[in-house]
């Protein structure tokens, strides 16, 4: 155990603010859920936990590599955001061409009666008993945004922990643990599907955001007691 | 995504306070059991008695989150079975990286243990006073699943390496990467079963038997990733054992599977009577 210093606490503070983002991010992410699989409701067609696995796992990876050759924190943090949000883009992407080509609906919020970003007009292309279909514009860009705030926040997570114990293995499985517990508290909070930052459920984000920080602080006071063993 | 039974919990034959008591003393048992031996007799052949406890610790978890998702909680049974397995890591490397700090391996399990239940509890009290779940078992269910989590995947990597020294541990679980392995595997060993059985006809004595059976095909997996870093016989020995329990546990859940499916008879096309 390394002795308790200014640096710990600066630790503790990245971990939890890296809890913080992952567990805002996943309020971005248009998460469809099973409905979503049936084009039934708008989004990507899967829970909230895989897609906030996915592009956190993601994001870690990117991150490690670019922490193998640099300890710059920006780099590290960018490089875990773009690893994000590359692959949730590509997954809302290939997801966009199927739902377009292969299911044949048209793409539409039923959340809003205008997208906010393309100003396109929504309410007469959702199809009747459904809340919309597809990805559209706004919930690709708050898709986005979403993925990337989860990239940085592994890469948050992942960074302080591999300058405590310094082995890479032990901090990208300690990371995905953090990462998890945050991305659960915060789809549970927002019970299974959303849209994006149009979404009216977005607006009970700051539950999450308490709810994160104090689990956020119990795991990240673990997190800086564990060594790196051997 | 979620659409188990209303209000009012699932109906249990087995008492959830029964099957804490018997899930964790099982899996903690087990665990010392397997690394005295190991350690007395200087061998690997007992670490099978890791798997076989991590299995009564898989048990304790499938049926708290039988319980808790019986009430419905909106993002799937996948989303609370990964937070147990997220709760169980961090308690599990906490725990023995303490316990390897304070230089007495043995305390390993107890300290994972003790975080493992005030963490879930705390996550339980967040999810029903800050995202007002008002789930009347959510603090103690929350609290069996990140311990169940927590045994289980201590007792699969006990599997593995062979001991319980933090060391050991990192060098042949989490630099070979298997602990990603028991992580997905125990994961589906917790979430699987009650996602797999559930609706109005779910049985909590079905549930619990695929629980078995996953738990014993997780330990097939560890069987075959000790033969790499135990050797072949402490390898085999696990992943023949593994297999037998889970024939066994296969034709038991097949049996429950019969005496529960609906009989669907064939009543030919309508007479021409009728049309």
């Amino acid at each position: 155990m390394n002795g308790f210093d200014i640096n710990t606490i600066v630790y503790i503070l990245e971990i939890v603010v890296g809890g913080l983002l992952v567990g805002i991010g996943v309020h971005f992410v248009p998460v469809g859920g099973a409905p979503a699989a049936m084009a039934q409701a708008s989004g990507i067609g899967t829970g909230t936990v895989q897609l906030a696995a996915g592009s956190g796992l993601t994001g870690l990876l990117a991150a490690g590599l670019m922490m193998s050759v640099t300890d710059n924190i920006w780099l590290i943090l960018a490089s875990g955001g773009v690893g994000a949000g590359i692959m949730i883009g590509a997954t809302m992407l290939t997801g966009g061409w199927i739902y377009a080509y292969a299911v044949g609906v048209p793409f539409a919020s039923a959340k809003v009666n205008y997208d906010p970003i393309t100003k396109f007009s929504q309410a007469p292309y959702v199809s009747p008993g459904t809340v919309g279909q597809g990805i559209p514009t706004v919930c690709y860009v708050s898709g986005l945004i979403g993925g990337m705030m989860g990239g940085v926040g592994g890469a948050m997570i992942y960074y302080p922990l591999y300058l405590i114990n310094g082995n890479a293995g032990l901090s990208a499985i300690f990371s995905i643990g953090i990462f998890l517990v945050n991305a659960v508290l915060a789809s549970w909070n927002i019970q299974g599907t959303i849209e994006g930052f149009h979404d009216p459920k977005f607006k009970k984000w700051p539950f999450a955001y308490r709810a994160c920080a104090v689990a956020s602080i119990l795991l990240a006071l673990a997190a800086v007691l564990i060594t790196g063993g051997a | 995504m979620t659409v188990g039974g209303g209000a009012g919990g699932a109906p249990s034959a087995y008492d959830p306070k029964k099957l804490r008591v018997y899930g964790l003393a099982g899996s903690i048992v087990g665990i010392y059991l397997g690394a005295i031996l190991n350690n007395v007799f200087d061998t690997t052949l007992f670490s099978f008695i890791g798997a076989v406890a991590a299995i009564f610790a898989v048990i304790l978890g499938a049926n708290s989150v039988r319980r808790i998702c019986a009430y419905g909680i909106g993002t799937g049974v996948p989303s609370i079975g990964m937070l147990a397995l997220g709760m169980g890591i961090v308690a599990v490397m906490f725990g023995l990286s303490v316990a390897e700090a304070l230089g007495f391996w043995l305390l390993g399990p107890i300290i994972t243990l003790v975080y493992a239940g005030v963490f879930g509890y705390i996550i339980g009290v967040i999810a029903n006073k800050v995202i007002k779940f008002n789930i009347p078992i959510m603090e103690e269910g929350n609290a069996d699943l990140s311990m169940a989590g927590a045994l289980a995947l201590l007792g699969w990597s006990f599997a593995i390496s062979g001991t319980l020294s933090y060391a050991d541990i990192v060098n042949d679980l989490l630099l070979t990467g298997y602990i990603a392995i028991i992580f997905i595997a125990g994961g589906l060993a917790i979430l699987h079963p009650f996602n797999a059985n559930l609706g109005p006809d779910e049985k909590q004595d079905r549930t619990l038997v695929n629980s078995i059976m996953v738990g014993s095909i997780v330990m097939i997996t560890t069987g075959i990733a000790a033969i790499l870093t135990q050797g072949a016989a402490a390898g085999l020995l696990q992943l023949v054992i593994g297999v037998a329990i889970w024939f066994y546990f296969f034709k038991m859940y097949y049996r429950l599977v019969k005496r529960d499916a609906s009989k669907v008879v064939g009543t030919g096309l309508l007479p021409p009577s009728a049309l």
